[in-house]
């Protein structure tokens, strides 16, 4: 029994972060109506200024640094990094969250995940990878709790985050400016006629918020050292939190926030008992913010108060493909010879680009043709990968059949995750399928019962006798490989092409237009879903065992949550309603062709993150339609001005005007 | 014309109908029957709960009461079900898949995904130009020409509105309910939407006006529509089913009179 309550006292220190990083989720959503996944991210940077300039007393800028000569003190080293967060609040509000605060539910999803994308990649770049230690604020010590000795820091860590979130709990609620935070969440009008600019109020919001996680991460840092992609995920159990306080009490976030911790710690105990099985032991504790995540939508569902309930998810207009012979032919001959014209790592890229162009194209089935919200697209390429490696080298099952078998256990994972989007959409369907991902990732890549550490192996494919190995001797990137991809992508491409052309397409759009009227038309809404997730998940997982056979082996690195968000980061970025704009995905995508040449030719390959996600808050705000849409309007434009036809009229945005009703007539 | 065929095919038949929003009663105790081929119309103040009634019997609001539709209970189905088995509707709002054409708005209606579909759609042969005659007759049905490959959302409202009418009707449909289909359009409009109404209820264009057309619901504003095409006349107070009878009658009936043009209280009140 002591041993619990001192694993639940230690698991305070991450409560303590939750309460900081949930409190900053509540607030901004009540003033903006954005649920901002950077939040971890953005609590990470000032923490490590503070790091930084305890370790070796350097100031650390985005672009550049200053030696201050010797290490500042304490007070000095966490008032700069307090300042580094005002900064990272102001600047994400006016330059990243303002642009997008009436645009679509979608495009404020990606734009905070661009976000988070891009302060991890600076992060990296500018801090490193690995773990650095932090500096401890709080002095170290033991207390006697009911007779039981219990470190005394994360007590006081805990009790620091709640006071200041009374301080914001009483901001909202005393002072006129909270008032009128509150009020603007209902309703941005209110806040005008209380005399407040909402845009000024989101901005302090965004201000408090930073400042706040900044300090529960420098705080709850000393404990286990600062780790760019650990801090920036633990916005998803503060996502949990912020789901079980309704997205209303800052109280409930406190003492969920105390309460998640607490479990999670003693779940890092419990797994350690002989009688707990072995499978189970690695990630257990990353199941539990994903079963509080599906418990609450599950159970109050739509009574979440959203204030995105009103916009349906307006995306770029769709313009239904069609299989033309010659532009195919002439695509496919372009693949073959750039294949066969090049050799070693160029090959290699372009292949890899063609296996992204696939993954990119699963998201332009669920979110361009079916408008649902999915991070764990990488989760469910990863879930194939690894069957690969069990089926193949366990079970010797021969290729095509080995990654179509594969391709359909993403499939069903799909489908179990399109579980909540029965009755959830937008934004929290971002929610739970990160905290999916992150599950996944945790519990199962990472589980070194399910997936060894030496690496699982994957068995190259042979087909009718046929060597379609990706190394062979000194060559590390054979031509039969590549020209596999190519034909497994091109047959995929080709499918897709026929459904979205069909009936199924059609469906699809009609889904994402209305959900109403398309149930009112005879629309299986729920099972129109499982079939996009499921369609979805199947070609990301036929993209994961092709990634699996490009490697020869696979690791948890290979399927990282973070691998799935840059990719949604370029599909966007191509396109997200297009064929076109996943080939300019796979083009653009991690460890592509471009990549490549970043790499190759500019020596830059280390700044890939960080463009794909600046690139990406730069296209969700001026141009969600993406590189592909924009050249096609352009192509567009540019045939109407040779035809010189007069330009068609400027279609409105809206679906459907509503109209005013005539006065009744009198009998 | 009030003379229902003596057949299997019943129409909708609501019975005790309510439904409550918390404490509040939006409808209470609705029965209102609707024939094949007949018109009949749903007419009411402001908030008096006729919107909540076509929501509850397509599906889309929790209701307690019976809906039978030929003679079946419908009331455990989801509103994608209650579609298939012949019950449409159209909305107030419109409601059309705006960046769809309008061919595509109707043929969502007609063709319906699923598993079979999609093998279908993917491995299945296919013709250019399938439900090309599906989408003509169903926009000749409402009087629509020429739009066909427009996108919806670059109709006129009232083309907005016919179109709804048409996608309601695409795929088959035993009752209609129409959701103040007249709204928004001017008098010329809504007198040549009232014959199309007519016609479409006796089978007419394609059904040479023998009478096997659907039962149609017309919820309106537009008293003079109403009354001028409906062969049974339902008014709604507050929730409360308050008549029901023929457009005649509705005219002189003081209940209806008072709910209509708020008269003194004390003359009609029930």
């Amino acid at each position: 029994m002591q041993t619990y309550v001192q694993f639940a006292i230690l698991g305070l220190g991450l409560g303590a972060i939750y309460i900081g990083l949930g409190t900053g989720l509540l607030l901004v959503h009540r003033a903006t109506g954005i649920i901002n996944f950077a939040q971890g991210a953005m609590a990470m940077w000032g923490a490590y200024v503070f790091a930084q300039l305890r370790l070796d007393g350097t100031l650390t800028f985005p672009i550049g640094s200053i030696d201050l000569g010797r290490r500042p003190t304490v007070l000095v080293s966490a008032l700069i990094g307090l300042l580094m967060a005002v900064l990272l609040g102001l600047v994400a509000h006016y330059l990243v969250f303002r642009p997008v605060r009436h645009a679509p539910v979608l495009a404020q999803v990606v734009v905070s995940v661009a976000l988070m994308i891009t302060i991890q990649a600076l992060v990296v770049l500018r801090f490193g990878p690995n773990n650095i230690k932090v500096d401890s604020i709080l002095p170290e010590g033991t207390w006697s709790l009911l007779g039981v000795e219990v470190s005394s820091r994360e007590i006081l860590m805990a009790l620091i985050m709640a006071a200041l979130s009374g301080v914001v709990w009483a901001y909202m609620r005393f002072t006129r400016a909270g008032v009128a935070t509150r009020a603007a969440s209902e309703n941005e009008r209110a806040a005008v006629l209380m005399g407040f600019s909402p845009d000024r109020l989101a901005a302090v919001a965004q201000v408090i918020a930073s400042v706040l996680g900044t300090i529960a991460v420098t705080l709850g840092s000393a404990l286990t050292g600062l780790n760019p992609e650990n801090y920036t995920l633990l916005v998803v159990p503060a996502l949990a939190v912020l789901l079980v306080a309704r997205m209303e009490s800052i109280g409930i976030v406190v003492v969920a926030a105390i309460v998640l911790g607490a479990f999670q710690s003693i779940i890092g105990l419990l797994v350690t008992k002989p009688w707990w099985p072995v499978w189970a032991q690695s990630g257990f504790d990353q199941i539990v913010p994903f079963a509080v995540v599906m418990v609450i939508l599950f159970v109050l569902g739509r009574r979440l108060p959203s204030r995105g309930s009103l916009q349906t998810i307006r995306l770029p207009d769709v313009a239904i493909p069609k299989l033309k012979l010659v532009p195919t032919l002439i695509l496919l001959a372009g693949g073959v010879a750039a294949l066969a014209l090049t050799t070693g790592s160029y090959r290699f890229g372009i292949t890899t680009s063609i296996i992204v162009m696939l993954l990119a194209l699963s998201y332009v089935v669920l979110t361009g043709y079916l408008g649902q919200i999915s991070l764990a697209q990488g989760a469910f390429a990863g879930a194939a990968g690894f069957t690969l490696s069990k089926v193949t080298t366990g079970w010797g099952i021969p290729f095509p059949l080995s990654i179509i078998l594969c391709g359909l256990v993403a499939a069903a994972l799909g489908m179990l995750v399109a579980l909540p989007a029965f009755r959830i959409r937008g934004a929290q369907l971002a929610i739970v399928t990160i905290a999916a991902a992150l599950a996944i990732e945790r519990f199962v890549f990472n589980n070194y019962s399910l997936t060894p550490p030496e690496g699982n192996p994957i068995a190259a494919a042979t087909l009718f006798g046929i060597n379609l190995s990706v190394r062979e001797g000194r060559d590390l990137s054979r031509l039969s490989f590549s020209l596999m991809v190519l034909v497994v992508a091109a047959i995929l491409v080709f499918l897709f092409i026929r459904l979205a052309s069909g009936d199924t397409g059609r469906t699809f759009l009609a889904v994402r237009a209305n959900e109403r009227a398309a149930a009112s038309s005879g629309i299986n809404v729920r099972m129109t879903k499982l079939i996009g997730f499921g369609i979805s998940a199947f070609i990301a997982g036929i993209a994961g065992c092709l990634i699996g056979l490009s490697r020869g082996q696979l690791s948890a690195e290979s399927f990282t949550v973070f691998t799935g968000l840059q990719i949604l980061a370029v599909a966007y970025l191509g396109g997200i309603t297009s064929v076109g704009g996943a080939v300019v995905a796979g083009i653009l995508g991690p460890l592509g062709i471009i990549y490549v040449l970043l790499r190759g030719v500019f020596d830059l390959g280390a700044y890939y993150p960080l463009i794909s996600g600046l690139g990406l808050i730069i296209t969700a705000i001026l141009n969600p339609v993406g590189i592909a849409g924009a050249t096609r309007e352009q192509v567009a434009w540019v045939r109407r001005k040779l035809s010189r036809t007069p330009p068609a009229e400027p279609r409105s945005d809206a679906t459907t005007a509503t109209p005013t009703p005539k006065e009744p007539s009198r009998v | 014309m009030s003379d229902a065929p003596a057949s299997t095919r019943a129409g909708l038949e609501t019975r005790s109908l309510t439904v409550r929003y918390g404490g509040l009663v939006a409808n209470s105790d609705v029965s209102i029957t609707v024939r094949p081929g007949e018109v009949v119309g749903l007419i009411g103040p402001n908030g008096a709960g006729k919107t909540t009634f076509v929501d509850a019997v397509t599906g889309f609001t929790q209701c307690e009461g019976e809906i039978l539709l030929n003679g079946t209970p419908i009331q455990e189905l989801p509103p994608h079900e209650r579609r298939a088995s012949g019950l449409s509707r159209t909305w107030q709002s419109g409601e059309l898949f705006g960046n769809l054409s309008v061919a595509e708005n109707l043929l969502v209606a007609a063709r319906k995904g699923g598993w079979r579909t999609l093998a279908r759609d993917l491995f299945g042969r296919r013709k250019a130009d399938a439900g090309r005659d599906l989408v003509e007759n169903a926009l000749a049905v409402v009087g629509l020409e020429g739009v066909t490959d427009t996108l919806a959302r670059d109709l006129t409202l009232g083309q907005q509105k016919l179109v709804g009418v048409a996608r309601a009707l695409a795929g088959g449909s035993e009752v209609l309910l129409l959701d103040e289909p007249a709204a928004g359009l001017d008098s010329m409009e809504s007198q040549a939407f009232a014959s199309r109404v007519r016609a479409i209820a006796q089978g007419g264009e394609n059904g040479a006006g023998d009478g096997d057309g659907p039962g149609i619901l017309l919820i309106d504003h537009d008293m003079s529509l109403v009354l001028s095409v409906c062969d049974v006349v339902n008014v709604l107070e507050f929730g409360k089913h308050i008549f029901s009878g023929t457009p005649a009658e509705a005219r002189t009936d003081p209940t209806v009179v008072a709910a209509y043009l708020g008269a003194p209280v004390e003359a009609t009140h029930v």
